[in-house]
């Protein structure tokens, strides 16, 4: 099966299409440790594939505080995200912050500035390809994007390729780990 | 009002001799109403691009691109990616536009012709002078039609002039779109707003036309509750299912069982608004299958004996299906003809003959000839029905585990399924005998049956899922209020103040089609955890059915729990689509009756009332079709926000407000012209919501309005906040935005709220009691 398969048959990408299909957990840490200001973007899905032994508001937010993210939760999750007392755990809709990160004068979450990427997790596939289309065409000179749900998202700058439930729990894994080195 | 004098004559015998069939028509005569017309009679596509302006400069198209090239002419594809022009010019955010503004003239010519067609009929059958009656409690009978035509009718024929209007209007639309037009997003978008507006009046003339000849309920609070559910379906009798939108078929058939004494030897039921239709006509002898992704599931039970399509939104392939269970099919609107032969005028016995011996594949008989569709469709379904005895069942358990079995378990059904339903999964369980995680899929799946085109080894997943749920579905049961139509104007004269002054905390509409991301249960929890609120919840469409499919503990349905009055904590179903125009025409009603203000051809001016003082809030959570883009469009530019599920995020665009930007939220106080400051109210003009906890929080907010007294915004608040706390667990962040003065926040949450005001350096300030956004208001209503 090929990896860059669409998470949804019909979807298929434009011209533009994700610089970077990530293969390995590695790639995705550096790039999320290279980012100056980066903000996850954390949907209500988050949760859909945890198991004893992954959890993601867990992950999600130690991956926040390794790389001293921003956490945008657009839903109900919020509530357990307060519960990690991760004080840098913003709430605001998902169609609010797409539309405040396609304006470059946004000063982020904490008015100190915009952010340089911005990582989407635990989003519908069509719903994710809708926003990060929007932020691919007018957004696409300050701002690079990631999708770490376990879908190739061609609209995000970096993206994983589709893979199955088990193999990107452990990739998810893997990048914390690397990331808290 | 203007108005065609026509003089006809069949026969008359003079001195001279015998005159026959004479029509003599004499361009047209002015007859004058009390009402003085305002400035935009018969608003062309200009007329209010400066009120369009208003909400766009507030509301600012957010652009999702759905695909990010253009293939409408032979220079393309163009790639429009990252501001590129294609070789037209076009850029990306007007091609996003213009492709609304494509879906909204669809949308709007599918009513149209819908209410063209069926004025028609209805003038050959009742004459041009019929009454527009709607009962003794309508006196404003048509909102739409005299706000944006100026002309107030009184008769089916009256309503030719509004007709001939908004078919020239979409056309203009429409040529719009043509390469070499249009070039400025924001001028689309001002014309997806008319194409809405157009659509509206359009709805409300198909509506108030039926409702006034037809015996339907005429904004009867008390219509009756009529059965919906397949299990409610006596399939011991010949079943014959009508679906699309239209009343005609449903008529025949009725009539003809009627006429004929067979009334309680065939079953009659429908999908999709012809259910609304059929029940609205005969509320005792019509049943509601179920909204219109059933239409699947009740074709592959094999259940019905006759198929009648009429038009919109039905399956194009439904002929296939219904060949594989052997109905007959009877196809009757001439926009849809399914390749079939045109009998309109063949002998009906002749007809049914075909038909049974399988001589013709199905057969058009025009949606005019309802006593010809009514007896053939009857007929046959008697005649079909013993043969077909084989096809009314499902396969066994052992069959579908057998089918199962063929699985490959390739997932492309998985990637197909536009909810990503875990299919797969299912599939594995079923070969292994365990089918209940095929019976799980059932409340999710809209019955696409993508999956099946997608599935290598041929499996037909929906009559599997199905089989799987046989008891869920033979026990679907329930009860749905039949469609009242119009909101009578002694309900607006009592919920007009409450509702301006904010002590309703809102009206919730919950419209559209049944694309639900999440299930349909979910509509059903967002209206009644509104109608607990004492908000006023309308519905309509497949929304309306889908809220009547779920029972509480004690068997009973919302609508079974809640009144059907136009009032706080009333569940008032409107009626099929083309009815959704009396809840936007409740709105404007309020502007009229209550607040007095003129209401002819002056719709800027009670667009600005109804944006700035009705606190109303769509919620289309299933929305799919072109006509849904249309009629929310319609809501836009009387300035009412509408929220979709998130399927509707492929709309392509949002309508978003920025609560950061206070400059974006001033009006002016139409009593000193003073620039004030309003705070987002309402926040966004169309939102696409990834969940239903969002939507709920979102509606609740989107219901204040710039004129809401203390005690109105305080109630308001006390919903927001409280549905916030509910599924957020805190405070909202914006609160200090919609608290004006200290008395403006719930007593309850006095001091919690106060504490939170603190911290974000709130200051007191002054309400509006007359907002407006246009400056040629400033003390005009005083």
């Amino acid at each position: 099966m090929s990896k860059e398969l669409t998470g949804q048959i019909a979807e298929i990408p434009g011209p533009i299409k994700a610089l970077v299909v990530i293969k390995e957990p590695k790639v995705a840490a550096a790039i999320i440790k290279k980012a100056k200001r980066p903000l996850i973007i954390v949907g209500d899905l988050a949760t859909k594939y945890d198991e004893k032994g992954f959890d993601s508001i867990s992950l999600i937010t130690e991956v926040g505080k390794a790389v001293n993210a921003h956490i945008n939760v657009t839903g109900p999750l919020i509530r357990k995200f307060r519960e990690t007392g991760y004080d840098k755990v913003y709430f605001m809709s998902a169609p609010e912050v797409v539309d405040r990160l396609r304006d470059e004068s946004w000063k982020g979450h904490d008015g100190n500035g915009g952010y340089d990427l911005v990582i989407f997790i635990g989003f519908r596939y069509y719903y994710a390809w809708l926003m990060l289309n929007g932020l691919k065409h007018y957004a696409f000179k300050w701002l690079k994007t990631m999708s770490l749900d376990p879908y190739y998202q061609p609209n995000a700058t970096y993206t994983l390729p589709t893979m199955k439930i088990g193999e990107w729990r452990e990739f998810i894994k893997k990048i914390l780990n690397i990331i808290k080195g | 009002m203007t108005k065609r004098l026509r003089f006809r004559v069949d026969e008359l015998k003079t001195d001279i001799g015998v005159l026959k069939g004479l029509e003599l028509q004499v361009g047209k005569i002015v007859e004058e109403w009390e009402e003085p017309e305002g400035p935009t009679p018969m608003p062309s596509i200009a007329d209010l691009r400066k009120w369009d302006y208003k909400l766009l400069q507030r509301y600012k198209p957010m652009y999702l691109p759905f695909c990010d090239l253009c293939c409408l002419c032979t220079f393309g594809k163009c790639d429009l990616s990252r501001n590129k022009r294609g070789a037209c010019g076009l850029d990306i955010s007007a091609q996003q536009s213009r492709i609304v503004l494509l879906a909204c003239c669809i949308g709007a010519a599918t009513h149209l012709a819908h209410a063209r067609d069926l004025v028609e009929w209805l003038i050959e059958n009742y004459g041009r002078n019929a009454p527009i009656d709607l009962g003794k409690q309508v006196f404003l009978e048509a909102p739409h039609v005299r706000l944006v035509t100026g002309i107030k009718p009184k008769t089916l024929g009256d309503l030719e002039d509004a007709l001939d209007y908004a078919e020239t209007e979409v056309t203009r639309l429409l040529a719009c779109t043509h390469i070499g037009q249009e070039g400025s997003n924001l001028d689309f978008e001002s014309k997806v707003f008319h194409a809405g507006m157009l659509d509206h009046v359009a709805m409300e003339i198909a509506d108030i036309a039926q409702t006034a000849v037809l015996g339907f309920p005429k904004a009867d609070p008390d219509a009756p509750l009529v059965d919906i559910g397949l299990g409610t379906i006596d399939i011991n009798k010949p079943v014959i299912m009508v679906i699309g939108h239209m009343v005609e078929p449903s008529v025949g058939i009725i009539d003809y069982l009627k006429k004929s004494g067979l009334e309680d030897s065939v079953e009659v039921c429908g999908l999709c608004c012809s259910a609304h239709e059929l029940t609205r006509y005969s509320p005792e002898r019509g049943k509601i299958v179920g909204p219109i992704s059933w239409q699947l599931r009740f074709v592959r039970t094999g259940v019905p004996d006759v198929i009648v399509l009429d038009e919109q939104c039905i399956r194009t392939d439904l002929p296939l299906e219904a060949k594989k269970i052997n109905a007959v099919v009877i196809a009757t609107s001439a926009k849809n003809m399914q390749g079939f032969p045109d009998m309109t005028h063949e002998d009906p016995d002749k007809i049914v003959e075909l038909l049974i011996a399988k001589k013709i594949p199905g057969v058009f008989i025009h949606e005019s000839e309802t006593e010809k569709i009514g007896e053939v469709a009857v007929k046959a379904a008697i005649k079909i029905a013993p043969l077909r005895a084989r096809y009314k069942a499902l396969p066994s358990e052992e069959e579908i585990i057998k089918m199962a079995e063929k699985c490959v378990q390739c997932g492309n059904c998985v990637r197909a399924c536009p909810h990503n339903l875990p299919i797969q999964d299912a599939m594995l369980a079923a070969k292994n005998g365990n089918l209940k995680k095929l019976a799980e899929l059932y409340d999710h799946c809209i019955a696409c049956i993508r999956c099946e085109k997608a599935c290598r080894a041929n499996i037909p997943i929906l009559t599997l899922i199905m089989k799987a749920s046989e008891k869920i579905f033979k026990a679907e049961k329930f009860k749905v209020r039949a469609g009242r139509g119009p909101i009578q104007d002694t309900e607006i004269r009592t919920v007009g103040q409450p509702i301006v002054l904010g002590e309703i905390p809102g009206v919730i509409a919950f419209v559209g089609c049944a694309n639900y991301a999440n299930g349909g249960k979910e509509v059903m929890e967002m209206c009644e955890e509104f109608l607990k609120r004492n908000y006023i919840v309308t519905v309509s469409g497949c929304a309306a059915m889908t809220i009547g499919m779920y029972k509480n503990e004690e068997g009973k349905t919302l609508y079974e729990l809640y009144p059907g009055t136009f009032d706080a904590g009333g569940l008032v179903n409107v009626g099929s689509c083309v009815a959704n125009a009396h809840i936007s025409g409740a709105a404007i009603k309020i502007a009229s009756i209550f607040a007095k203000r003129n209401l002819r051809a002056n719709y800027a001016e009670i667009a600005d009332y109804v944006h700035n003082r009705v606190g109303a809030c769509g919620i289309a959570w299933g929305a799919m079709s072109q006509k849904a883009a249309s009629i929310a469009s319609g809501f836009w530019r009387l300035g009412v926000p509408v929220i979709v599920g998130p399927h509707g995020s492929k709309y392509r665009r949002m309508l978003l407000g920025r609560k950061d930007r206070e400059e974006d939220w001033y009006v002016y106080d139409a009593f000193t012209g003073e620039k004030v400051y309003v705070g987002p109210v309402p926040e966004h003009l169309f939102y696409a919501a990834e969940t239903k906890e969002e939507a709920m929080v979102m509606a609740a907010k989107l219901c204040m309005r710039a004129s809401d007294t203390t005690k109105g915004r305080s109630i308001k608040l006390t919903n927001y906040i409280d549905l916030h706390k509910k599924f957020f667990g805190e405070l909202p962040d914006d609160l200090h935005l919609f608290i004006r003065r200290e008395a403006d926040i719930p007593i309850t949450m006095k001091d919690e709220i106060l504490e939170f005001l603190r911290k974000k350096g709130w200051e007191e300030r002054r309400e509006v009691p007359n907002p407006t956004l246009l400056e040629e208001l400033v003390r005009k209503n005083e």
